[in-house]
């Protein structure tokens, strides 16, 4: 079994095979091609060139049903299960039901074959419950199944994608016994993932990606944790990252945290996977948040704001941010751009001056009355100072570019002048110009006085823009780097580990 | 500059004939019916019937425009009307309170179903769609309890009916009762904070809180805004009428409905809001008049209402295709 891939945006000519049987990891940073060559092989993505062929047979993975015929199965990262249906139900999505006549789904042999389906996979489970009720293991375990049984094919290949994401770790053991059962099967297998210590603990040989070309294929056994962050990061990469703009990291100011008064307080903040945060931002600085997904750097902006449940306490300038109420978080002088600008952000149904002025609308009201005049004019200023394009507030949002809609939303808290600004995801989905401006007004605003914490994935941005940068690890701060420490290579190293 | 002027001048142009449309749709209907049956369509009494008897539903439309602006359904505003219809006629036959007073209590009633209405919406958390619909099932039950499933005829004094038959400046003096009530929400709803916010929340809830908008508040006040609306109306309809009819109240669901979403299209395209619902219901209503008065067959009156909304909300949603998502509907 043999694929090849020829050019692509992402993907630079990368070579990869698997065998019958055989536990093949691929694994590289955000945007190192990984997900690409999953999507091209499960026809979401053309390939620009290349062939990918199935016991020296090729074929064309855009064709409908070609791949599933194949034998080629996908488990993707959200899994794609429906809650409120029962596992008999969410085994048949997909692929549908055995009928009798007429057109009768017999309940009796759809259990059966679940329960069989599932047992075969070590999972001993009451079919008749309803997936939502079930553990996070035993989910990723019925979607392998799904997967696996019942079509008109056998399963020759399995894609697992990021599939320990939302696994607590007591049930990852688990999830591996169920992948070495389906290895024993003859399926080939190729798993996804950015945690290296379960990449050594299953995999029998590793691809690595480092933008969007293979660094190579290496068997697991001659593989170390240390000598993969290194394949991943790459060494070139080291010292060539993106020139700081952040003023306060100049040579002469080595930017410790003490020399700022303190703007944001954490102490011991819990939530799903947050585990006793503290933290200090001081007015004036940027304060980065690194770490993978599921290492809580997702969850801190939300649980701050209080926009996520939360235990522990929080405060901005002295204020105490009670939790759950980002009204009085507003107040207390604490500002959030969420990382979902559409879902969580915008309203989209409003106009852009409407979504600018939507935190406050105070300086608006003489006499009980809104001036549309002082805040057309004001709504028109911010535009201008953030180079929204077009500069025309009363467009609908969502006609405005990504970047522009960011703008729009950062617009928004800037406006309000924050004690404390909470970036998640600041610049996703953005194209570099706005990403550049919307940097600026970062540094700008901290140059005021704010102080500012980015959540982000994107590390080149972190150095870019902070005085100092935090990295989570399993729900809690697994290292802190300050000033000329900062460098991407460094962050990536202490994000895997 | 010159070029710029121009293609603004003419955008906005154009702009104006799609938000007035239901003005121009308007005239045309008048037209129609005025070259159709001139004789019976040009008439004073029919500007006031059409007036006064869509004064009850007009109410009970513009105050269906508060929840809907903020994105909830308030399907128990029909019934809310009915029910205080039967218990102003009940209390004015069985005690000797001053209608002053019963009105108020009305209203004081048509508050407390809207707070019920927000304690199954935004405590427990129960779809606006379903709480407010169990509510109009159990508002029924005491339409039927208090009037004893019979009609009631009320002993209104002179007084009281002229509240609801008065006629002000050639019009009946329920049609400025709607006319102010459209003022005061348009007015609340396009030029204050609170305003701001009710459309924030209706957009996107998740969002809206976020930006500090106290959404759980906003819901809870238009969902007794729409409530109380009724009720009033309740009591406009007692006076107007003479008599409690059990049947009166819940029909006046659907054409509110028809006129709030018809509204949208209008003004404010795209949001629903009050000037614009005004403007459907009596679009609506002159359009069944003339029909009735061409001599047609009862069912093109429904016919004429189903058609019309299908149309103007299929237009204006085709129309902002790719634009902004939502908006018609909450």
């Amino acid at each position: 079994m043999s694929k090849a891939f020829g050019p692509t945006e992402a993907l630079i000519d990368v070579d990869f095979d698997l065998h019958a049987g055989e536990i093949h990891a691929l694994v590289g940073q955000n945007g190192s091609g990984k997900s690409t060559l999953v999507k091209i092989l499960a026809g979401v993505h053309d390939s620009d060139g290349g062939s990918i062929a199935m016991d020296g047979e090729e074929f064309d993975p855009r064709r409908p049903g070609e791949a599933r015929l194949r034998g080629l199965r996908f488990v993707h990262q959200d899994l794609g299960l429906v809650d409120s249906l029962d596992v008999v139900e969410n085994l048949a999505l997909g692929r549908g039901y055995d009928v009798r006549f007429p057109r009768r789904i017999s309940w009796r042999h759809e259990r059966r074959q679940a329960h069989a389906a599932l047992t075969d996979l070590g999972y001993d489970l009451d079919v008749r419950s309803l997936v939502g009720s079930l553990r996070a293991s035993e989910r990723t375990g019925i979607a392998i199944a799904r997967a696996l049984d019942g079509w008109e094919s056998a399963a020759r290949l399995l894609v697992l994608d990021e599939p320990t994401a939302s696994l607590p770790e007591a049930e990852v053991a688990r999830l591996f016994d169920v992948v070495r059962t389906i290895r024993a099967r003859g399926v080939g297998v190729i798993y996804v993932s950015h945690h290296l210590d379960e990449v050594l603990a299953i995999a029998d040989r590793v691809t690595i990606l480092r933008d969007g070309a293979r660094v190579g294929t290496f068997a697991a056994e001659d593989l170390d944790h240390d000598r993969m962050v290194e394949l991943i990061v790459g060494r070139g990469a080291a010292g060539s990252g993106e020139q700081s703009v952040s003023p306060a990291r100049d040579p002469a100011s080595p930017g410790a945290p003490s020399e700022y008064e303190p703007s944001l307080i954490v102490e011991d903040l819990s939530g799903v996977v947050l585990r006793g945060v503290s933290l200090r931002v001081g007015a004036g600085e940027i304060v980065g948040v690194a770490g993978l997904t599921g290492s809580g750097r997702e969850e801190l902006g939300p649980a701050l704001f209080g926009a996520a449940g939360r235990s522990g306490s929080v405060s901005v300038a002295g204020r105490v941010v009670p939790a759950d109420r980002p009204d009085l978080a507003i107040e207390a002088g604490l500002g959030f751009v969420p990382a979902d600008r559409k879902s969580v952000g915008l309203v989209a149904s409003m106009v852009v001056r409407e979504n600018v002025t939507l935190a406050d609308l105070r300086p608006y009201v003489r006499g009980g009355l809104l001036r549309h005049r002082a805040e057309r004019s004001d709504v028109d200023t911010w535009l201008g100072l953030l180079d929204v394009r077009p500069r025309d507030q009363t467009l609908g949002t969502m006609r405005l570019s990504g970047g522009n809609q960011q703008k729009v939303l950062l617009a928004r808290w800037l406006r309000i002048r924050p004690r404390m600004l909470v970036l998640d995801e600041p610049t996703q989905g953005v194209d570099v110009g706005a990403k550049a401006e919307i940097h600026r007004r970062i540094v700008a605003a901290a140059h005021d006085g704010a102080g500012v914490l980015v959540c982000s994935t994107d590390t080149a941005e972190l150095v870019r823009v902070c005085d100092r940068v935090l990295v989570m690890q399993r729900g809690g701060i697994g290292a802190e780097l300050v000033g000329r420490d900062i460098s991407e290579e460094r962050i990536d190293r202490l994000c895997l580990s | 500059m010159n070029a710029e002027t121009t293609t603004r001048a003419r955008r906005r142009f154009r702009f104006a004939v799609d938000r007035f449309s239901g003005i121009y749709i308007w005239g045309l209907i008048i037209l129609i019916f005025a070259l159709w049956v001139p004789e019976t369509f040009l008439t004073t009494t029919t500007l006031r019937v059409l007036a006064s008897d869509q004064a009850v539903t007009g109410m009970v439309a513009v105050g269906l425009v508060v929840p809907l602006a903020c994105g909830v359904f308030d399907l128990s505003i029909g019934h809310v009307l009915g029910f205080t219809l039967v218990a102003t006629t009940w209390m004015n036959v069985n005690t000797d309170i001053n209608m002053a007073v019963v009105t108020l209590m009305m209203v004081a009633i048509g508050v407390a179903v809207g707070l019920a209405n927000a304690a199954m919406v935004v405590k427990v958390g129960v779809n606006s769609f379903i709480a407010t619909l169990a509510m109009s099932s159990i508002l029924q039950a005491f339409i039927l309890f208090v009037s004893n499933n019979r009609q009631i005829a009320g002993e209104f004094s002179d007084e009281f009916k002229s509240f609801g038959r008065n006629v002000v400046l050639g019009l009946p003096q329920p049609f400025f009762y709607l006319l102010g009530l459209t003022l005061i929400i348009w007015f609340v709803l396009e030029y204050t904070r609170s305003g701001r916010y009710a459309y924030a929340t209706g957009g996107n809830p998740a969002a809206a809180r976020l930006a500090g908008v106290r959404t759980d508040r906003f819901i809870t006040v238009s969902l007794i805004v729409s409530a109380a609306v009724a009720a009033f109306a309740g009591v406009v309809l007692a006076a107007k009428l003479g008599s409690a009819s059990l049947t009166a109240g819940p029909p006046k669901l659907i054409p509110a409905y028809t006129a709030a979403f018809l509204g949208s299209t209008q003004i404010k395209r795209g949001r629903i809001n009050a000037w614009g619902t005004l403007i459907a219901v009596y679009l609506l209503a002159t359009g069944v008049k003339g029909l009735q008065l061409s001599g047609t067959e009862v069912w093109v009156d429904d016919l004429f209402n189903g058609v019309t909304l299908a149309l103007a909300v299929g237009i204006a949603v085709y129309r902002r295709r790719g634009d902004a998502p939502g908006g018609l509907a909450p």
